[in-house]
């Protein structure tokens, strides 16, 4: 086989037993590998209705076949399990170095059920595998483990993921980091990692992943990063990476997530912007595994409180969440915040949603110093978020509360919190708000993971021309991004072409603008595997993998009540900014995307034909005996 | 004129696309245990290092070559290894300075780097210009006026902010 390296591992932490079975290829062909392989894994293996945290639930680690190849950005790999902060699918992916070694090592998946007694990490040289004892790592941050570990094997092109304290803890929005500076970072896959008492995994590889067609793979690839930089927003992710973002947001849209959510537009906010960072701290730019966009860097602070600090990241989630959010203007404050966070292994959008959570509710007066443990949360408080980092990572007093994500944080706080929880199914948005881009805001409601920019991520509602929109999505209006018209159809669009990338493995920066289409990416698939996947194929394959994905949800009790955002979203209109006097408009853009998505609008339940157009028959079948199939 | 491969660790962003294109041009697989180029990385310092060979004036790995597997490439100068005639001693990597021949196990034989002919694809492919290919004088002068550059950065800043004084009439 071209592209898969045909073998997954299954690891019983339980029962301490180990096996390779061979890859099912119709199911790879179906599905691809990754995010969509690790989806369909799931829902075929996992019972409805199981503890997020018990051994029953299973964590599923997948690449796919361009992953390891000179394709771009084929380092990643994604993480599937039971989301225990949203009680639904939850995954996420992440980039650096892990994804290729593991293809390397000779698997496209790894799939790891039960419950290790004491703390392991997993150990893969290729063919041999061991569950290895960890006792001696756990506790320690990620930073520190990965240090232990490369010391132990005294080899450094062993590639980790590992997970912090935040993980050991079962604070139910830890990631999993991906060496020192990448992170799987939403829905939790960290906690469920942590219930299984597995700190780490460990791998080497010393195989090739064959290529169909070599001299076609790089002419391709050549090609690609044409298209790539003829487009100005990569060459601007190329030099500033994602902090290139909050000018956009803040000044451009009027959309940056200001003291949670209160407003759109931040009035502190030159020092955030990227130019202060290329001034002060950028020391160099770095790239994830064959990335030609290296959006990433290498940053230190000079002087100072926090003189010395550096850190191979700083991404525009890393800067907002812990500024505008809170209410900060000190842009070391965020940077520092950041390396907290990935040491501690711990989601920074997430963390970031559930500090100005708190916050919202101190000004609000429905808690205080009491509830807090002597913290002020005023906005603009540095120090109350660098303390409470630390308290909900290791869950001290009324840092467990929030360690718990900020929906189920609302519910034991009561008093009306719940109106400040910013989150769809438990999980939290990004610094985006939906009130001045509607087509993100349905993106956000109907993501089959919670509240997430990625699943969608319609970076044409603010980048492409009405005459563009029209062709693409039947409407000029699809480019007005107070518009609700078209917008169903652009999210569509999106999730499709996502959750095909997502499944090749491929990042969405890379993705984002002329390399969304699917011709570029086919011509990269076709070339490593030597198959024929055609751009009609990519539509179907990414609208299979939504309906898979949705169907587990639907399992789960999901219904179309839980598409929906904050109330503030849907009623407070934006206060000031570019976005002033805007609220979302979900409801006509959720009644058009169920009816393009052939999903019961009423309810948004699956139907049996769209399921069967999608070659998922059983999935009906199971469905429909659960009585949660549209009739 | 003979050119060389230079690499500038400042511009290296550790993607490792040199790798991989190596190994996908020379054996037809991304593997970069058979790449001839391999990016060492200190991830908590953000410093990246291409390791390859420079095909040295005087190449020991060439003169310890108990088989006479290594010669020197009348064409482009590259030192390459003759694998029919290599035994995978490994005396060769005994004495290289950049620890730039390693071993391909599958086959027994030593790996090393041949300037592609004279068109070495990891540089076609870098996309930071972190790997240049040039002659050796030419490479001399980027490396002099690299330094220059950086040693009149002050000078200009001061010329700045002189400029911009005077424009305010200060």
């Amino acid at each position: 086989m071209n592209g898969w390296m045909g073998t997954i591992l299954r690891v019983d932490l339980t029962e301490k037993k180990i096996t390779k079975v061979p890859l099912d290829k119709n199911l790879a062909l179906k599905f691809i590998g990754g995010r969509g392989l690790n989806g369909i894994t799931l829902y075929k293996e996992l019972k409805p209705g199981i503890d997020p945290l018990s051994p029953e639930n299973m964590i599923i680690f997948g690449v796919g076949p361009c992953n390891g190849t000179l394709s771009l950005a084929s380092g990643r790999f994604n993480v599937t399990s039971k989301s225990p902060l949203t009680g639904g699918f939850g995954d996420a992916n992440a980039g650096g170095f892990w994804g290729s070694e593991l293809k390397y090592a000779g698997y496209d998946q790894i799939i790891i059920q039960g419950k290790a007694e004491k703390p392991v990490y997993l150990w893969i040289d290729g063919d041999k595998v061991e569950i290895r004892d960890a006792s001696h790592l756990w506790g320690k941050d990620t930073f520190e483990t990965n240090k232990l570990i490369l010391k132990e094997f005294g080899d450094p092109k062993i590639k980790i993921i590992s997970i912090g304290p935040a993980g050991e803890n079962l604070v139910k929005f830890a990631n999993v980091m991906s060496g020192l500076y990448r992170a799987a970072g939403r829905t939790g896959m960290g906690c469920v990692m942590g219930s299984k008492k597995l700190k780490a995994i460990v791998v080497r590889g010393d195989r090739g992943v064959k290529i169909a067609y070599p001299e076609k793979l790089q002419e391709v690839v050549l090609k690609s990063y044409d298209i790539l930089y003829s487009d100005w927003f990569a060459r601007k992710f190329s030099e500033e990476g994602s902090l290139c973002l909050t000018d956009i947001y803040n000044n451009t849209l009027g959309a940056l997530t200001t003291r949670n959510s209160q407003t759109g537009v931040f009035e502190n906010i030159d020092g955030l912007l990227s130019k202060n960072f290329d001034d002060n701290y950028r020391v160099a730019n770095k790239g994830c595994f064959s990335c030609p966009l290296h959006c990433g860097c290498f940053w230190m602070i000079k002087e100072g409180p926090f003189a010395g600090l550096r850190w191979g990241k700083a991404e525009f989630a890393t800067i907002v969440n812990f500024s505008t959010r809170v209410g900060i203007s000190d842009m070391e404050v965020s940077l520092k915040a950041g390396v907290l966070c990935d040491k501690y292994g711990i989601d920074i959008i997430t963390m970031g949603g559930v500090l100005g959570f708190a916050f919202e509710c101190y000004e609000k007066g429905i808690i205080s110093e009491k509830d807090t443990n002597g913290l002020k949360l005023e906005w603009g408080n540095k120090d109350a978020v660098l303390k409470l980092i630390d308290k909900i990572v290791f869950r001290e007093g009324f840092g467990s509360v929030l360690a718990e994500g900020s929906r189920k944080a609302a519910k034991t706080i009561g008093k009306g919190s719940e109106d400040y929880a910013i989150h769809t199914k438990g999980l939290e948005h990004i610094e985006c708000d939906p009130r001045g881009l509607q087509a993100w805001g349905l993106g956000y409601a109907v993501s089959t993971r919670g509240a997430d920019h990625l699943r969608a991520l319609p970076a044409f509602e603010y980048t492409i021309s009405p005459q563009k929109a029209k062709e693409l999505f039947g409407t000029e209006k699809a480019a007005d991004r107070f518009s609700t018209e078209g917008k169903g159809r652009m999210v569509k669009w999106f999730e499709e072409l996502r959750a095909f990338a997502d499944s090749m493995e491929i990042c969405k920066y890379v993705t984002r603008t002329g390399l969304i289409y699917p011709e570029p990416l086919i011509e990269m698939l076709n070339a490593v595997t030597g198959l024929d996947f055609t751009a009609d194929d990519v539509y179907k394959i990414g609208e299979r993998i939504i309906n898979i994905e949705k169907a587990f949800n639907t399992r789960e009790g999901f219904t179309r009540k839980d598409d929906t955002l904050p109330k503030r979203f849907l009623e407070e209109p934006l206060p000031d900014g570019p976005s002033k006097g805007h609220v979302c408009n979900l409801e006509p853009m959720l009644n058009d995307y169920y009816k393009l998505r052939g999903w019961n609008v009423e309810n948004s339940l699956p139907t049996r034909a769209k399921l069967e157009e999608l070659d998922l028959r059983e999935v009906a079948d199971e469905l429909e005996k659960l009585g949660k199939l549209a009739s | 004129m003979k050119k060389i491969l230079m690499i500038d660790v400042k511009k290296c962003t550790g993607c490792r696309i040199c790798e991989l294109v190596c190994s996908l041009s020379h054996e037809g697989e991304c593997n970069p245990l058979k790449s001839r180029i391999r990016v060492f990385k200190i991830e908590e310092e953000g410093i990246d290092m291409p390791c390859v060979c420079q095909h040295c004036e005087t190449p020991l790995c060439r003169d310890v070559c108990p088989v006479d597997a290594i010669v020197r490439d009348s064409d482009t100068g590259a030192i390459v290894i003759k694998e029919d005639l290599c035994v995978g001693c490994r005396a060769c990597t005994l004495v290289c300075p950049y620890g730039a021949i390693t071993m391909d196990t599958s086959r027994g034989v030593m790996l090393k780097c041949d300037l592609c002919s004279g068109d070495p694809k990891c540089v076609k492919f870098c996309l930071t210009n972190a790997l240049v290919y040039e002659r050796s004088e030419v490479i001399d002068n980027l490396r002099q006026n690299s330094a220059v550059q950086n040693f009149v950065k002050p000078v200009l800043k001061s010329r700045e902010i002189a400029y911009q004084e005077k424009k305010e009439g200060k």
